[in-house]
């Protein structure tokens, strides 16, 4: 029943497993019925700690290109050159003008070919000299061929810098919670990655209600969060520290409410089924079920992993850089580690729990379709799901990067309130429709025809109306829609007049 | 939070003290840069004393350096001809628009959004382009001289500034998309820091904060000195709200001094007597007039200025006991060492996490609070 495609890498193992467990019994020379009786055991050992690998390694190696993402979205989105690129001026110039022509100062003419080099790359990887004149008015960079890839490398080099320095603890913290922040962070943070699974028949553990362990074991990590604020005894990391505990509870009720209308709708609390019900019983995506619960799911999420706009706990502006400020090295890099994997992990569950996991977008009517749908069925049943599951990733942490580039912060009471006035009640709403759509609806096999429509079009509808509210007129006749909400200080008696 | 804070734009302290995240009283220190600029001048000869006063403050030069040449042709009564004075005009209101950028690209990360700081720096420098051109270097200008300015605009300078002011003027309109079109922005800026106008004119806060709040006193209009009574433009003035001028307010107030600076430029550009392709040598009577280099004895000059903070001030007591061509005195009022107090005191009653957008707003610089 459940969704399958070739790149069945959890029975490759498990017959991997089996096969040489299978020769180590034959071989024995002895206590082979002993042997037999504890030969499951060692093959499930076997079998989860390579796929454990496998995921660990899978994570990590996708992570990477998050900070990419990041680094080179957020560089489009702000006209910004970024470093490498700048270094590569030195190299191949603008527009045939190198900085300086440094090699034509060493001495005897041994800098010549230096410079026949740079005609060629010049020539091959060079800035246009009419795009250069547009970009230059137009303040865009052109940066030839080769602008995409170097920032890749970038953190090859922020690793060799965490590891290379030098471990600081304060005098006056409380050395064994300092120490243990980072790991209980990091540690609870990779193991929510035990419960992805990447595609039909990648994971490392598929427990019955593998929904429920992972979201309790995501909400371990504020606890790390506490204690580092908490120990490095210092007033930044303490009000950071305390900031993270208030935002993090009040998002996660919301956050659980909506998780829980996604496993209502699906019937199940496993991950693997939630996404083979989109795929094969429901035919439709729950984004286009529940599209508030997506919006919450995505607003709470964002303030778990606490980014812009949520990254009050890290405020750099008048916290320094919140409960991070006594660390450094790698116990930094481990947390700046930590916050990337926890926005990877948040962006694939909704890609997991709203947008289909690892189905291609519209893959059923593109392989329905007259002449062309046999080729492309063909083709798409070629690619592994998992390019899928993490394409979607990516693209969704391109949103967020979009979301940091353009939205300032919010301030704490601002977040609870907004967490726990707004959030809350319409992440029950979205409960409870859940719970119609399923009991009402739901005909044990499939949806009406209108259901999925008549839900997005309603979901649109709300979006434009709320969208085309705003006050036009608000800047040109100084009204003023936010500034009743405070108007008072906060403690009218007791500021010294 | 200081000397070394990211809230600080520069170098002071801020104590505050809080009940949980809530401020209850706030005591500013400053002086960590005071570099004795005053007691500096009275070893220096008149034009010596020009570069001083480029670096009273790294973000708006021009304005500083010209409120000393106008203070020290009143003393030494030297009548500008009037070409150099709309260059002068033309330097200091594109000064105004780069200090301006720079305060809206610092407000930005303040409450956390790092794209404006980019986009404002990107627009920053074009306005520092035409000000190298004019000036020579890309900071501290040195560009007036007593009776007129150090160089004609160059050739192409016209062409170039109206390209780029009016570039600018339409990427405005982004700065408002991203930030006046931004609910988290509105919520932030709106209803926080309050000032209300008597109490800062009693506190004596002057310039763009005081016409948030209403009051509408700018130097260039209220008391014209340059050539600014010849313009056809008003002084922005906010109309600020009952309980005084908040965040946004101090935010609209610059937006708005912003367009007005670059329109000021562009009629400056078309209205300049000769025109602006024309092109004089260094020393040209159309651009310097001869000035004395010796005060005497008993004088004293002062010019107030519409810097980019606020009021600035000069007084200088030239000659007495044969001091040649040095000042006896010389006197500076800083607009921001009155409002950095003040401004301390408005963030009471709020969140810690309204300190930056409070005192970002107000403009700080301490290079012109300590000099």
């Amino acid at each position: 029943m459940a969704s399958t495609d070739w790149l069945d890498i959890n029975s490759w193992v498990t017959s991997l497993a089996g096969f040489s467990m299978d020769t180590v019994h034959d071989l024995l020379p002895f206590y082979q019925s002993e042997f037999a009786s504890v030969q499951p055991m060692l093959e499930t050992l076997i079998s989860t700690s390579i796929m454990c690998t496998v995921i660990f390694g899978l994570m990590m190696n996708t992570l990477l290109a998050l900070t990419w993402i990041e680094r080179k979205f957020i560089g489009r989105l702000m006209d910004r050159f970024g470093a490498t690129t700048s270094l590569r001026s030195l190299w191949v110039g603008e527009s045939g003008v190198t900085a300086g022509d440094w090699w034509n100062q060493l001495p005897l003419g041994i800098g010549a070919p230096i410079g026949w080099l740079n005609g060629i790359l010049n020539s091959i990887a060079g800035n246009d000299h009419k795009l250069e004149t547009i970009s230059r008015v137009n303040n865009r960079g052109y940066h030839g061929i080769w602008f995409l890839l170097p920032g890749l490398f970038q953190n090859v080099a922020d690793f060799v810098k965490f590891v290379s320095k030098e471990h600081i603890v304060p005098e006056k913290a409380d050395k064994f919670v300092f120490e243990i922040a980072p790991v209980i962070i990091l540690a609870t943070t990779i193991m929510v990655f035990a419960f992805i699974p990447f595609g039909p028949h990648i994971w490392a553990a598929n427990p019955e209600l593998s929904l429920l362990f992972m979201m309790a074991i995501f909400g371990i990590a504020p606890l790390g969060v506490f204690f580092a604020g908490w120990s490095s005894n210092n007033k930044y990391t303490l009000i950071g520290g305390m900031r993270s505990a208030a935002q993090l509870t009040a998002y996660e009720i919301p956050l659980l409410i909506t998780v829980l209308g996604v496993a209502v709708l699906s019937g199940s609390f496993n991950i693997i089924e939630i996404v083979d019900f989109q795929i094969q019983q429901s035919d439709t995506w729950n984004i286009f079920l529940l599209p508030l619960g997506g919006a919450l799911f995505l607003i709470t999420m964002i303030a778990e992993v606490e980014r812009i706009p949520f990254d009050m706990p890290e405020a750099e502006a008048e916290l320094v850089e919140g409960w991070w400020t006594e660390y450094g090295g790698m116990r930094w890099g481990l947390m700046f580690a930590a916050e990337y994997m926890r926005s990877y992990a948040a962006c694939l569950l909704f890609a997991l729990f709203f947008l289909g996991g690892w189905q291609f977008p519209f893959e059923d009517t593109l392989a329905s379709l007259p002449t062309i749908g046999g080729a492309i069925a063909t083709i798409l049943s070629l690619v592994p799901g998992v390019v899928w599951l993490i394409a979607k990733a990516y693209i969704l942490f391109a949103g967020f990067v979009w979301v940091r580039a353009s939205l300032h912060r919010v301030r704490t009471d601002q977040i609870l309130e907004f967490g726990w006035r707004y959030l809350l009640p319409l992440s029950i709403v979205n409960l409870g429709v859940a719970i119609y759509l399923r009991l009402e609806v739901w005909t044990g096999e499939s949806w009406p025809i209108w259901t999925a429509p008549a839900l997005s079009l309603i979901a649109l509808a709300l979006f434009i109306i709320y969208a085309i509210d705003e006050d036009k007129d608000a800047l040109a006749y100084s009204r003023r829609p936010y500034n009743i909400q405070a108007s008072d200080k906060a403690y009218p008696g007791r500021h010294k007049e | 939070m200081g000397p070394q804070h990211p809230m600080t734009h520069g170098l002071w302290t801020l104590k505050i003290k809080v009940d949980g995240e809530t401020v209850v009283d706030t005591e500013p220190e400053l002086g960590y840069i005071h570099r004795g600029v005053e007691k500096i001048c009275e070893s220096r000869d008149f034009t010596q004393i020009t570069t001083y006063c480029d670096r009273l403050c790294y973000a708006s030069a021009n304005t500083w350096s010209h409120a000393y040449i106008y203070a020290a042709e009143d003393l030494l009564g030297v009548e500008v001809p009037e070409r150099a004075e709309y260059i002068r005009l033309i330097a200091v209101e594109l000064q105004r628009l780069a200090s301006h950028l720079m305060w809206l690209g610092a407000y930005g990360p303040d409450i956390g959004n790092l794209s404006a700081m980019v986009w404002c720096l990107r627009e920053r420098e074009m306005m520092m382009d035409l000000l190298q051109e004019l000036g020579g270097s890309r900071m501290h200008y040195n560009f007036p001289r007593i009776g007129g300015v150090k160089r004609d605009l160059p050739t192409g300078f016209a062409l170039r500034a109206r390209h780029k002011v009016k570039l600018f003027l339409n990427r405005m309109q982004e700065y408002e998309a991203l930030f006046d079109e931004s609910t988290i922005f509105l919520i932030r800026s709106q209803g926080v820091g309050y000032t209300k106008a008597a109490e800062m004119v009693n506190a004596g806060v002057s310039g763009p904060n005081i016409r948030a709040a209403g009051v509408n006193y700018d130097i260039r209009s209220a008391h014209p000195y340059s050539v600014y009574s010849e313009f056809d433009w008003e002084p922005a003035v906010e109309r600020s709200s009952i309980k005084g001028a908040d965040c946004y307010d101090r935010y609209r107030i610059r937006m708005e001094e912003m367009r007005n600076s670059a329109n000021l430029v562009l009629q400056a550009l078309d209205k300049i007597p000769g025109g602006a392709e024309t092109y004089h040598e260094p020393g040209d009577p159309k651009i310097l007039a001869k000035s004395p280099s010796r005060a005497p004895e008993g004088t004293s000059g002062s010019h107030h200025f519409e810097d980019s903070r606020g009021e600035s001030m000069f007084y200088i007591a030239g000659g007495g006991d044969g001091r040649g061509k040095k000042p006896y005195r010389v006197s500076i009022r800083s607009p921001m060492f009155i409002t950095i107090p003040y401004a301390a005191k408005t963030m009471i009653g709020y969140k810690v996490a309204d300190i930056p957008a409070i005192m970002g707003s107000f403009d700080p610089c301490i290079g012109e609070t300590d000099r």
